[in-house]
């Protein structure tokens, strides 16, 4: 009958291994296909923090100097005076993008240990501790920029800094997370020991 | 470590080099250098009853224990 039909390209033996198709860790993985991922937000983010910083040095200069917007058309004194506030957001999403780089940054280093089929290489401990720290620096960043946006704008600060749950029990993950790859990397040390 | 590994003299009364042993036992060299220094952690019941059989010898032969300073710490991170 017709189920006695052959799939071609697929093998008995490929298809009771399918899982095969989807490993976690080593050369041609979800592993390295994320890591490809990572490596081309990394580069984004690189642009990106550059592009802000330029826009921080440059709000700077205007607000040293707002002489210089007085030959553009749309600039006016509500904007001169406004100037400061603006390149201290500049500053603060610059520090964000930093934060962010410095996390994706540890990400692809800990994945290309991931792709090598070493998760538990003893860097790794110290990279998801860095991960940790700056996912909660960024979220205090968060609440003193509110702070500090309610201090300085006056009005804007009507709306009450919402404690993200998932923030900080992502930061507790991470370091539970840290902690696991440590023991990981004492077990690895120990086999490689064991003779 | 306060474990002492006596592979050396045990080698050295039958005669027998390190490499030749590796060849026996199955172990590689690399391996055997770490036992030998007394930097290995653990050895495998299979690998002191493989060394006890190649070199004719009992595990106390080969493990001796000496009183000394505590232990290294399993955590060096």
């Amino acid at each position: 009958m017709g189920f006695a039909m052959r799939r071609p390209g697929l093998t008995p033996d490929a298809i009771a291994g399918g899982g095969r198709f989807m490993r976690a860790l080593g050369p041609g993985s979800v592993s390295s296909f994320l890591k490809i991922i990572l490596d081309v937000v990394y580069g984004a983010l690189w642009i990106g923090v550059v592009a802000v910083t330029l826009l921080v040095l440059a709000a700077l200069l205007f607000s040293f100097n707002p002489s210089l917007l007085d030959d553009v058309s749309l600039s006016s004194g509500d904007l001169a005076a406004r100037w400061p506030a603006v390149t201290g957001g500049l500053l603060a999403a610059s520090l964000y993008m930093a934060g962010v780089l410095i996390i994706v940054g540890c990400l692809r280093r800990i994945f290309t240990t991931l792709t090598a089929g070493d998760p538990f290489h003893p860097d790794n401990v110290g990279r998801l501790r860095l991960i940790g720290a700056i996912l909660a620096a960024l979220e205090l960043g968060r609440y003193a920029v509110w702070a500090i946006g309610t201090w300085l704008l006056v009005g804007v600060g009507k709306s009450q800094p919402n404690l993200s749950l998932t923030a900080w029990f992502s930061v507790l993950v991470v370091f539970v997370l840290a902690e696991v790859f440590r023991e990981g990397a004492r077990l690895r040390r120990e086999a490689e020991l064991t003779i | 470590m306060p474990i002492r590994v006596q592979l050396d003299r045990v080698l050295f009364e039958r005669r027998m080099s390190l490499t030749e042993l590796a060849d026996r036992v199955g172990v590689t060299i690399a391996n055997l250098s770490i036992l030998k220094t007394g930097k290995a952690r653990a050895v495998r019941f299979s690998t002191l009853a493989a060394l006890c059989r190649e070199l004719d010898c009992q595990p106390g032969d080969l493990l001796t224990y000496e009183a000394g300073p505590a232990d290294e710490p399993d955590d060096e991170t």
